[in-house]
């Protein structure tokens, strides 16, 4: 262990107020690109690297690390009070976030999202920490075998996800495992599903599915009605009585109590943070399954170990937290795989790794024996960014949930106009918007009609990695790949997972239960 | 007087080569030129792309370049783009030169005839190399190709330019090899760590930070220029056949010529003559060289002209080369 350099770095990152003083920085540009749909966090690190060209070493990484750190924790905000999450782990949060948010309770899911964001990353900052002397073993032992197995386990999830609507839920998620073989097969080079489109090719990108299920659907529901948000039964009534006009906002005000609330939720349900950080921070250390999984991943074990699984997706905060804890405690995990062997853990670790070559950290196994002063201070930079993040946005809370009461003839356009945006930037192809209409009119019909729309974005996301771990795996280890003992495992806990969910559904429903909130 | 008179004819022939070469650089002044990178925004093209686009800025007085990322479809859709532009000069790129591939096969999609392209200049070498993992049994190219057993290497989705590299190579070589696809970024690197597979063919630049690192070894050049790594063999030196020489001559062109720059159609001849010295002078500036040192980016370009020779070239394959090159894509 490296406790005195732990311990050394964090005083120096510390007492270092040019540091302090750019990680403060660093934090509302990260939230900005996070919170603003269609711009994301590459994108924040490829516009702020001619920044940090002239600064040292040590300043220069800590300054992007920071900023890299809080975009999820962004993120959130508009998954919360909007329901438009800008990539596949903000999905995860506004199902239950802004669920939230529509029976009133904008502020206690923001406070649950704040906290669980820097509890998660402080968590899977430290497990990573903890387990730096069996990292590579661990790295190491996870092939494209384990891969397809860790996505079966993750499509088994789509099933406790439907809630009552078991069937209806497997359609979608089969619908989304199809739209994820979209493009050209990786071992033909064949076009599937692309009906002579070459825009195509590349597949369905999972910011347009994520957009076209959620947020088209909430603009065009909040349309349909000409008010902001469904309310609690509550509110309605109070409404009944009073002349307000049908289009002024509803949703009560984010107010420091329900924020606060919100946190204390978090340590309610310690155990549940627990559990996800450190099953993302796994998950996320190896290279080749990705944020996105993780982060549905925890939502899904969030969802299967509650003891009110009906709940979920209608405005459960343990949702919020599991959610949240999940996108958080992944990024210190890829981190430490593109520090260590020059291979980066995640798309924007691919960006993060370009940049450390810049500034001369050479990435490789001697960062282990040789520069664990820089790999501790980039931890201690994710774990305090976190920490920064969260203070701003508690503080800056009530402002931010003015957002949730904003008129709907205000939000719309200007939500429609950032979601189509997203989706052009993202591909640069004008297609890409008829898409997003199309299938965010599909989205609306689904909400509409009450079909779970969570199983369509694990389908896409993990359906690709399936697919394409699966034909790897049977190139490299042949038919018999399963015998492995980790994916043994594994395939202990998918039929343990399918198993208890049968279980579950068997037993007299206890949904009569009061409320542990 | 015949001095004098050697004077005058020399002064006015420098007078008129001055002006031929220097094009008007102050055409640009006030206008915006597009610059669009193929691939998303990360990644080498995307970071070469945003310093060329920088320095030509710098190098035509009063011009905005503003970079377009145009991703899709392996860089066909970007080619596509720039092609399909207007000619004026005002909007041109960078796309990979495994289109060459592309083209030679009439893949669906491809909308671009590279031999008509306007040609602006080249960054930098794109050398593809064979990269063998330090933990597999070989230890040379000689080991590789007595190899008895097939020897497995990672390899991008089939029909992209690193498979057809990879197949090519196999090919020419009479390689003893299983190629697994779908292996993006670094994907086959991280595969190497855990020993599922032995090698792969990529461009060196992507593979140097895994070689520095001691986790694997340059095998084989594929490249003809023996300025690209220095005292690593080259696979000119073990293709016997006819068949194999033809194939690797089409990978050494795609060595040679990386980084490239390139404008639609029917550019006139002042404006791109403009944006070609713009280039040349850009691939020049001592402060470009200095930022792509600290990027670690090789920088060595040649013109214009000099590219569109050589892309013309590679695209005169016969028969049985491009009959290669569908096999190796699955058509």
């Amino acid at each position: 262990m490296h406790l005195d350099v732990a311990v050394s770095t964090l005083f120096g990152l510390l007492t270092t107020p040019r540091l302090l003083f750019l990680m403060i920085i660093a934090v509302p540009m990260g939230v900005f690109f996070g919170s603003t749909p269609g711009l994301g966090g590459k994108l924040g690190l490829v516009l702020l690297i001619p920044f940090v060209y002239n600064m040292d070493q040590l300043t220069g990484a800590v300054f992007l690390c920071a900023m890299h750190a809080v975009v999820h924790t962004g993120g959130s905000i508009p998954s919360i009070l909007i329901g438009v999450p800008g990539d596949g782990p903000a999905a995860a949060t506004a199902l239950d976030g802004f669920a939230m948010t529509k029976k009133g309770e904008a502020g206690r899911a923001l406070g649950a999202s704040f906290g669980a964001s820097s509890i998660g990353g402080l968590l899977g900052a430290m497990f990573l920490g903890l387990s730096l002397p069996i990292l590579e073993p661990i790295i190491l032992n996870f092939s494209p075998a384990e891969f397809f197995l860790l996505a079966i386990l993750g499509i088994t999830f789509i099933a406790t996800l439907s809630g009552d609507a078991f069937i209806k839920g497997m359609i979608v998620g089969l619908f989304g495992l199809m739209c994820a073989f979209i493009g050209l097969d990786p071992s033909t080079g064949a076009p599937r599903f692309t009906f002579g489109q070459i825009w195509l090719w590349d597949g369905l990108s999972v910011i347009v599915a994520v957009l076209s299920m959620f947020a088209v659907p909430e603009m065009i529901s909040l349309g349909v009605r000409g008010r902001a948000f469904d309310v609690s039964a509550e509110t309605a009534a109070r409404l009944e009585g009073a002349t307000v006009p049908a289009e002024t906002a509803v949703s009560p005000k984010v107010t420091y109590a329900q924020i606060f609330h919100g946190v204390r939720d978090v340590f309610q349900h310690k155990w549940l943070v627990f559990r996800c950080s450190l099953l993302v921070a796994a998950i996320g250390v190896i290279p080749g399954l990705g944020g996105d999984a993780a982060a549905w991943m925890a939502y899904g074990h969030t969802v299967q170990s509650s003891k009110h699984p009906e709940r979920f997706g209608k405005g459960e905060v343990v949702g919020v937290i599991g959610a949240e804890t999940g996108s958080c405690a992944k990024e210190a995990g890829s981190l430490l795989p593109t520090l260590f062997f020059g291979v980066p853990g995640s798309s924007g670790m691919a960006i993060m790794l370009g940049a450390f070559l810049m500034l001369g950290i050479q990435p490789g196994p001697t960062m282990l024996t040789e520069h664990i002063d820089i790999v501790w201070s980039l931890i201690w930079a994710l774990v305090i960014a976190n920490i920064i993040c969260v203070i701003m946005l508690i503080a800056a809370g009530p402002w931010i949930g003015k957002l949730s009461s904003m008129k709907a003839s205000f939000l719309i356009p200007y939500v429609l106009v950032f979601a189509l945006l997203g989706c052009y930037l993202y591909g640069g192809n004008w297609q890409n918007l008829v898409l997003i209409l199309g299938m965010g009119s599909l989205g609306y019909l689904f909400k509409r009609h009450d079909w779970p729309r969570a199983p369509f974005i694990i389908g896409v996301i993990l359906g690709k990695i399936a697919e394409d771990s699966l034909q790897k795996a049977i190139g490299i280890f042949g038919a018999g790949f399963f015998l492995r003992p980790i994916s043994l495992v594994l395939i202990a806990m998918i039929i343990a997972s399918v198993a208890f969910y049968m279980w579950r559904q068997r037993r007299p429903n206890k949904a009569s239960m009061p409320s542990h909130a | 007087m015949l001095k004098h008179l050697f004077a005058t004819v020399m002064g006015v022939g420098l007078v008129w080569s001055v002006s031929a070469s220097a094009a008007d650089l102050n055409q640009f002044r006030g206008k915006t030129i597009t610059y669009i990178v193929s691939t998303g925004p990360g990644g080498g093209y995307d970071t070469y792309g945003r310093l060329i686009a920088r320095y030509l800025q710098k190098h035509l007085p009063g011009s905005r370049v503003v970079v377009r990322n145009v991703p899709g479809a392996g860089h066909i859709v970007g080619a596509n783009t720039i092609y399909a532009a207007k000619p004026d000069g005002l909007t041109i790129g960078m796309f990979n030169t495994g289109l060459i591939y592309d083209q030679l096969i009439k893949r669906d999609g491809v909308l671009f005839d590279l031999s008509k392209f306007s040609w602006i200049g080249k960054a930098a070498d794109d050398t593809r190399a064979l990269m063998v993992s330090k933990t597999s049994p070989y230890k040379t190219i000689d080991d590789i190709i007595k190899a008895k057993a097939p020897i497995k290497f990672a390899a991008a989705g089939v029909g992209s330019a690193a498979y057809n590299d990879s197949k090519i190579l196999a090919d020419a070589l009479h390689l003893n090899v299983q190629i697994i696809p779908g292996f993006t970024g670094n994907e086959g690197e991280m595969s190497m760590l855990r020993n599922e597979v032995m090698a792969e063919v990529g461009t060196a630049e992507s593979m140097e930070q895994f070689v520095k690192q001691g986790h694997g070894f340059f095998a084989l050049a594929l490249s003809g220029d023996a300025k690209s790594l220095p005292g690593v063999p080259r696979a000119r030196d073990y293709v016997k056949d006819e068949h194999g020489k033809r194939l690797l001559t089409l990978v050494e062109a795609l060595s040679e010529i990386g980084r490239l720059t390139a404008g639609p159609p029917g550019i006139p001849a002042p404006v791109l003559a403009a944006e070609r010295e713009a280039l040349d002078a850009a691939m020049k500036d001592p402060d470009l060289l200095a930022e792509a040192k600290k990027l670690d980016l090789d920088i060595d370009p040649s013109s214009g002209a000099q590219v569109e020779l050589r892309i013309k070239a590679a695209l005169n394959q016969p028969p049985e080369t491009v009959a290669a090159l569908k096999s190796a894509a699955g058509g």
